[in-house]
């Protein structure tokens, strides 16, 4: 399993940085956090895929709408290394079971510390997945407001 | 004699002067009545723009049993970030103005 966060880094490094998580089984349907809960750690998706929601009024009803998903190999969560260190979003594992490595932000740190190239690298891939992201729901968002723009226009 | 003649004719003309203006007044005090009733007209202009919206809220609303169920609704919501994601991903890969605004088939854009 390769893993988009420790892109670049030795096999030994990324041993190291597998070997400050814990594997957790996350049954299908279950939550693996909540928008506004404390973020302290982030996963890594091994197995399953995890359905990234957000809330939204539909029909009167507040409803997790789909957002975003994630799948084997890659970051969910990176919340946890980033202030206010709270989830934006709701993670799901969804129809099949979910296998994650969750890496605690603590953790994380004093190993950076320790390993400053190999902390320089997981940060600079974290940015690609952020920038990504940013990217990609900047694109979203210009293309609804074009068909808000058009609709309006009328 | 002739001053008393003279004076009764200027009283006939005088008497004949007023009673042709008043009703020369009496009808344009009745045509101005009449234009008085034509700025009802505006009135009815201004009757159009509320019959336009209602015009709009008259649309009939959709029957409970006619919508979709909610979990179709959400269905077709997460098939439209699908979509609008994979346009988005293609655009970031391939920048350009047109496949910024390309279509997708999802029902929520057409």
């Amino acid at each position: 399993m390769t893993h988009e966060l420790l892109n670049g880094l030795s096999s030994a490094e990324a041993k190291q940085v597998l070997g400050l998580g814990t594997r957790l089984i996350v049954p299908a349907g279950t939550e693996l956090f909540r928008l506004g809960d404390p973020a302290d750690r982030l996963f890594l998706t091994e197995r399953g895929r995890i359905r990234l929601t957000l809330p939204m009024q539909v029909r009167g009803r507040e409803q997790d709408v789909f957002v975003e998903e994630r799948s084997p190999g890659q970051t969910v969560g990176w919340s946890a290394l980033i202030p206010p260190y709270r989830f934006t979003l709701t993670a799901t594992a969804a129809v099949l079971e979910a296998e994650v490595i969750a890496l605690p932000r603590e953790g994380l740190r004093e190993y950076f510390a320790a390993n400053p190239a190999a902390g320089h690298k997981i940060a600079l891939n974290l940015a690609i997945v952020i920038g990504h992201r940013l990217q990609l729901f900047q694109t979203m968002w210009v293309r609804e407001m074009q068909r808000t723009v058009e609709v309006r226009s009328v | 004699m002739e001053m008393l003649l003279m004076g009764l004719c200027m009283s006939v003309f005088g008497l004949g002067i007023a009673a042709l203006a008043f009703g020369a007044a009496t009808r344009s005090q009745s045509s101005d009545s009449n234009s008085t009733v034509q700025p009802q007209l505006p009135l009815v202009k201004a009757v159009a723009p509320a019959r336009f919206f209602s015009d709009r809220v008259a649309i009939p609303p959709v029957a409970p049993h006619q919508q979709v169920p909610i979990e179709v609704l959400l269905l077709q919501i997460e098939n439209h970030v699908r979509m609008e994601q994979a346009a988005a991903e293609v655009f970031l890969a391939f920048p350009s103005q047109a496949r910024l605004h390309s279509k997708t088939s999802s029902p929520f854009v057409n």
